[in-house]
């Protein structure tokens, strides 16, 4: 039986955009995921919630530009934790040249808006079930 | 809707309609082929309207010109609010600004006033927008960023330094209505200090309680009658001391862009103002004490006909409560004002050129729906705040429709077209049915209170993204002649990385030097004012000319009314 996915699924900070944080959420949730949303929350209490949870994913959304300040905490309190393995994901409003610093510091994937729902199961199957989703 | 009887007032005679109709079902028996019929009944707006292939006299065929329509400026005001409508005076090009510390968004309001803007629209970071300051550990990450840091007294005042705040109108969008007790304040402080009266002050502060409670959730969200009571105390101050001040624009828009239908934004929007003015009758004021002041705020989206007809039908359910249901005298009451930006949720990361085209198809609608002022986005906000060279596209895009399209020059010019008249009259029944529903539920904060609002939300989301994914909805370069590479976008952002340090600076001089048993005294006041009932309005005003911060005094909120839990869907 195909492992279910545990994802841990947060606003960052203050951040108040949360159509997005939502719907993937659900779509996470309709792909067979577990998935824990757990609000507007800081980098350390998202980690609380990760450990807490065990869970293999952590999801940040944030529109509204603390993507740099708050996000590689996330992967670093993880890392203190010893949690090294949770991959971390982000999605939302992220200016282009942000990317490679983000994913620099440990974020495992980052995406946009116009980003396919399908592409952010099989990011997530991929990198936690290490096989490449079905084709076609 | 028209009654059956009066036919002799309606726009065709009855012996006409029946020839159409009967021409109609030969073309469409005859004309037609069988693949085309078959479509009937299988296209909609977004709101669920069934739109036929075609249309003519024969679906407006009840519409009674003078009583349903009519002209602009006077009963039902579908045509407009003025009747000279942009010939008076064009639609103000209101443009957001709003970015890093105080000084820097100085400079932003002064480029947009040089280049022609004749209206601002101030938006403010999270922080401020949540009611934390630049050093609370809350505002981590997000000082300067989205919007400006404002913090005190003073911040306003390097904000609009230079500029004579009796000559400009300004649009604070302050959202929350514990926000709008305080933010407007310190501008009414600053125009105070330099000897402007608060009775020459023209402007806006959003103010609006499902901004608060639904659409902007945060950790930390007041309960919704604690909001909503707010949102009536600042209303009933300001109509009282600056009368040329909007003390509050219902905001449509950001709840659609959270997720909901053309229908659910007007009539939401306008349960909250019915909710309003009942609290304020029940205070002791007349409707026509402070309706004249309330206005609106829609969202343009890329259905242009729908979008259209929802501006049209809007002012007439507007005028049709405040007569019928609120026995209001004075016209002004009856006019709804409202301002548009153009919907953000449309714009895409890919290909953001396109975006121009989109702003700028969703602001013609705007305008040809009769919208009193306007911001345009820009075509770079699927990545940041927008950069000065996008900010300046939109400008350009409104001036292009004021100056060069000629659609400025006549009065209400798709009035009368068979679509656009049937598709008014069903979003003038459907807003009504809405709001009715709303009523029958037990008012609207009760709506919000128990979830349903954030659930149909949720629901609206869901779908929308659905047909995204099949399909069913297509977005051009998205899921539509997809962009065949995601070429690195040679957008540049805007950063004021330092906004945090000057901001934190500044609030430790002012902690230092300004009166400390004034600040505490005026605190003190406001906790113990927040359980007497009392209007808010003038205690936050005494203790921001004092140089309470805003996190000070939204902090005694939060602790005097205990905090909500935004009732989230699972």
């Amino acid at each position: 039986m195909e492992r279910r996915i545990r994802v841990v699924m947060a606003k960052l900070g203050l951040d108040i955009h949360w159509r997005g944080v939502l719907l993937v959420s659900q779509f996470l949730k309709d792909a067979g995921m577990e998935v824990i949303y757990i609000g507007n929350k800081f980098p350390e209490q998202i980690v609380e919630a990760a450990i807490e949870e065990d869970a293999d994913v952590v999801g940040v959304s944030t529109l509204s530009g603390n993507h740099l300040t708050l996000g590689p905490k996330v992967v670093e309190l993880l890392k203190a934790q010893g949690m090294e393995t949770v991959k971390v994901f982000m999605g939302g409003v992220i200016p282009p040249n942000h990317i490679p610093i983000l994913k620099g510091k440990g974020i495992h994937e980052v995406f946009g808006p116009d980003t396919p729902m399908q592409t952010i199961i099989d990011g997530i199957k991929t990198a936690i079930l290490g096989t490449d989703p079905p084709t076609g | 809707m028209p009654g059956k009887t009066d036919k002799e007032a309606c726009l065709f005679s009855e012996a006409n309609v029946r020839k159409i109709e009967t021409d109609y079902e030969d073309w469409h028996k005859n004309r037609l082929r069988e693949e085309d019929r078959q479509l009937d009944g299988k296209y909609f707006t977004p709101s669920g309207i069934p739109v036929k292939l075609i249309y003519s006299p024969a679906d407006i065929k009840d519409i009674r010109y003078s009583e349903d329509v009519g002209f602009s400026g006077q009963p039902p005001f579908v045509r407009g609010v003025y009747p000279n409508m942009y010939r008076g005076r064009l639609f103000t090009v209101r443009q957001l600004a709003g970015l890093g510390a105080p000084e820097d968004c100085n400079q932003r309001v002064k480029y947009l006033l040089k280049h022609g803007a004749t209206g601002i629209n101030i938006l403010f970071d999270l922080p401020t927008i949540r009611g934390y300051d630049s050093d609370d550990p809350e505002a981590e990450g997000n000082v300067g960023y989205c919007g400006a840091a404002v913090d005190s007294i003073d911040d306003m005042d390097t904000f609009f330094a230079d500029i004579d705040l009796g000559s400009i109108s300004t649009s604070i969008v302050t959202h929350l209505p514990s926000t709008s007790l305080v933010i407007p304040g310190m501008y009414f402080g600053v125009a105070e200090k330099r000897g402007t009266p608060l009775q020459k002050l023209a402007g806006t502060c959003q103010n609006d309680f499902i901004m608060e409670t639904c659409v902007g959730s945060a950790p930390e969200i007041l309960p919704p009658p604690v909001s909503f009571k707010m949102q009536c105390d600042v209303i009933e101050w300001i109509v009282k001391h600056a009368p040329r001040w909007n003390p509050v624009s219902y905001n449509g828009y950001n709840l659609r862009e959270a997720g909901t239908d053309a229908v659910t934004e007007v009539g939401v929007a306008i349960a909250n103002a019915i909710a309003t003015a009942e609290e304020l009758i029940n205070r002791g004021l007349k409707i026509d004490d402070f309706a004249p002041r309330m206005s609106f705020f829609w969202d343009l989206h890329n259905d242009f006909f729908e979008e259209i007809a929802k501006c049209r039908a809007s002012r007439k359910v507007w005028y049709k409560l405040m007569t019928e249901r609120f026995g209001a005298r004075n016209e002004n009451s009856m006019r709804m004002r409202f301002h548009v930006q153009t919907a953000g949720v449309t714009l895409t990361a890919t290909e953001p050129l396109n975006n121009i085209v989109r702003s700028g198809i969703q602001g013609l609608a705007a305008v040809l729906g009769g919208c009193q002022s306007l911001h345009i986005d820009s075509y770079d906000e699927a990545y940041s705040a927008p950069t000065e060279e996008a900010a300046l596209v939109s400008i350009r895009t409104q001036q292009i429709i004021q100056q060069e399209t000629g659609v400025v020059n006549t009065v209400d010019p798709l009035a009368g077209s068979y679509y656009v008249e049937s598709l008014t009259e069903e979003m003038t029944h459907r807003i009504f049915q809405f709001i009715q529903k709303i009523e029958d539920m037990g008012g609207l904060v009760t709506a919000v209170e128990n979830g349903w609002l954030h659930r149909e939300i949720s629901k609206y989301n869901h779908t929308h993204q659905k047909q995204i994914e099949t399909g069913e909805r297509k977005v051009v370069g998205v899921n539509y002649m997809k962009a065949e590479s995601e070429a690195a976008c040679p957008i540049e952002v805007f950063e004021y990385p330092e906004t945090y340090s000057r901001q934190k600076a500044r609030l430790e001089k002012l902690r230092k030097t300004r009166n400390k048993e004034k600040v505490k005294s005026c605190l003190e006041e406001l906790r113990a004012k927040c359980h007497s009932g009392d209007n808010l309005f003038p205690y936050c005003l005494e203790a921001v000319k004092n140089h309470a911060t805003l996190g000070e005094i939204e902090e005694a909120f939060r602790e005097e009314f205990g905090l909500w839990s935004f009732p989230l869907m699972g």
